[in-house]
């Protein structure tokens, strides 16, 4: 799965401690779904998008090996 | 409908269990204690102590770190209860490891080269197969919250 948070957060001129401290989630966990190391579960990914006011469809996507 | 609601109340009641934990604070009194009972555990070599001082010391040891893996981080996000959960994983398969695998030829080979009466060999000692997964716990956990910064 890919995901657009690290352009998200550049258009609202976010820092990953900003995001993860209005999400309520350590800055490791923005670092670690911004990487794809870490897949959010669905109530993190609908904070996501009412943080950046967009759907969950346009920050996360599906890969071809998904 | 009444068997689903008493279901639904056993989950509640499995999760209170299952999701226990100790707040932040308990970190350092789990570090305090545990390097209380090792600096005792080393002092107590020098000096002439009951039989009773060495487990009560061990388990001392034990209980401290159980309440460091107990506790909390000062942000316990989704993220960290995954990272917790693979590092319990892991710590349970490296402890049955090692109590099957390792100690017992361990204590086989410390029975040949001290020359005991053999009666060591092929015993587990509950001590060490405990520690061997609490700090198998608290090490990755702690290696993989510092890989993920």
């Amino acid at each position: 799965m890919k995901n657009t948070i690290k352009v998200q957060r550049a258009i609202k001129n976010l820092t990953q401690e900003q995001l993860a401290s209005l999400l309520g989630v350590s800055r490791q966990t923005i670092n670690s779904i911004e990487k794809n190391r870490y897949v959010p579960s669905t109530v993190l990914a609908l904070k996501l998008s009412k943080v950046f006011d967009i759907s969950v469809n346009e920050i996360f996507n599906l890969d071809d090996t998904d | 409908m009444d068997n689903y609601s008493s279901n639904n109340s056993d989950v509640k009641k499995l999760e209170r269990w299952s999701k226990f934990q100790l707040p932040t604070y308990f970190k350092r009194v789990g570090y305090i204690v545990s390097l209380l009972g090792v600096a005792l555990l080393i002092t107590k070599a020098f000096f002439d102590v009951p039989d009773w001082v060495k487990p009560v010391l061990s388990n001392m040891l034990i209980l401290g770190l159980l309440i460091i893996s107990l506790s909390k981080e000062s942000i316990e996000d989704e993220f960290i209860v995954s990272l917790r959960s693979q590092s319990y994983r892991l710590a349970f398969v490296f402890g049955v490891a090692y109590a099957v695998f390792v100690l017992p030829f361990l204590n086989y080979f410390v029975d040949i080269i001290l020359d005991t009466s053999g009666e060591a060999s092929f015993q587990v000692s509950v001590f060490e197969v405990l520690f061997c997964m609490l700090t198998i716990q608290l090490l990755f956990f702690n290696k993989s919250k510092k890989a993920h910064q």
